[in-house]
């Protein structure tokens, strides 16, 4: 949890999924009524020169890296703003690994800034911005 | 090629959107993490606010002349939380589009950055849950001028 003990160039624990998994695509795919077959067609990846693997969904990773986020700051209600990037694709069966530096602290205020960031098998998949409340 | 800057002020129907514990608990699961029917998680915040916004992936698509193999991706997505989100509880959500960009990259070729804006309340109170704002990229088969 993010207390007020938290400095400026702090690590924070990395969140991981060593593998990602491409059956919960298709969940996800119908879930966001995401009509795009990138998702869960690797016939169309590989028409479209992406490879023998299906492409996650955005919102995967964005739901990974707010879950890597909240769990630095202490539950779902400190956090205060998360700004994403979407660098680049995360691959079935990829490792996704999000990592993150605490930049700025704020007692008074009683909030932290944080840099955020994904890669996907080593390659940016993520990167980004948030702010969360410090716990007391 | 059209320009879509005219989109700019184009509010979605909007309206509300009640988020439903099974979809909250499926939406964990399928992120692979621990489904919890009591807790949503907060990355659901780009669900609630499409759908709330009242548009489908679909209709942003059309909207934007794109179909679904042109090869659209996510660009920027932001979260302002101002509450948490919570399976069963209904929202009152308001959107519009922002910004239609027009740009290009040497590697990207010409592409439109669509820019829109969701404000998401728990049904009958004045006090925002969060707000959404998200750009999402158009590749154009055209190339740079």
């Amino acid at each position: 949890m993010a207390t007020r003990e938290i400095q400026v160039g702090q690590q924070l624990e990395p969140f991981v999924i060593d593998s990602v998994d491409p059956e919960p695509m298709k969940t996800m795919a119908a879930i966001l009524e995401d009509p795009n077959p990138i998702h869960f067609d690797t016939n169309v990846t590989r028409e479209l020169g992406l490879g023998d693997q299906p492409v996650n969904q955005g919102p995967t990773n964005l739901t990974w890296l707010t879950e890597f986020v909240q769990r630095f700051a202490g539950g779902p209600d400190r956090l205060v703003t998360l700004k994403v990037r979407f660098l680049g694709n995360v691959l079935g069966g990829d490792r996704f690994e999000c990592t993150g530096t605490v930049t700025a602290v704020d007692h008074d205020a009683g909030v932290a800034e944080l840099e955020v960031g994904a890669t996907s098998d080593g390659r940016p998949a993520l990167g980004g911005t948030a702010v969360i409340k410090l716990a007391d | 090629m059209s320009d879509y800057g005219h989109l700019a002020g184009h509010r979605f129907p909007g309206g509300t959107y009640t988020l439903p514990p099974w979809l909250s608990w499926l939406w964990a699961d399928a992120c692979k993490l621990e489904p919890d029917w009591a807790t949503a998680h907060q990355g659901l915040a780009y669900l609630v606010a499409l759908r709330g916004a009242g548009v489908s992936i679909q209709d942003i698509f059309d909207l934007m002349d794109a179909t679904a193999d042109s090869g659209v991706v996510f660009g920027e997505f932001q979260v302002d939380y101002h509450g948490v989100l919570r399976p069963g509880a209904t929202y009152d959500c308001e959107a519009e589009v922002v910004e239609v960009e027009r740009k290009s990259g040497r590697r990207a070729g010409v592409f439109d950055k669509l820019t829109f804006q969701v404000k998401v309340r728990e049904e009958g109170s004045d006090d925002m849950t969060i707000v959404c704002t998200n750009s999402w990229i158009f590749p154009r088969a055209e190339r740079s001028d």
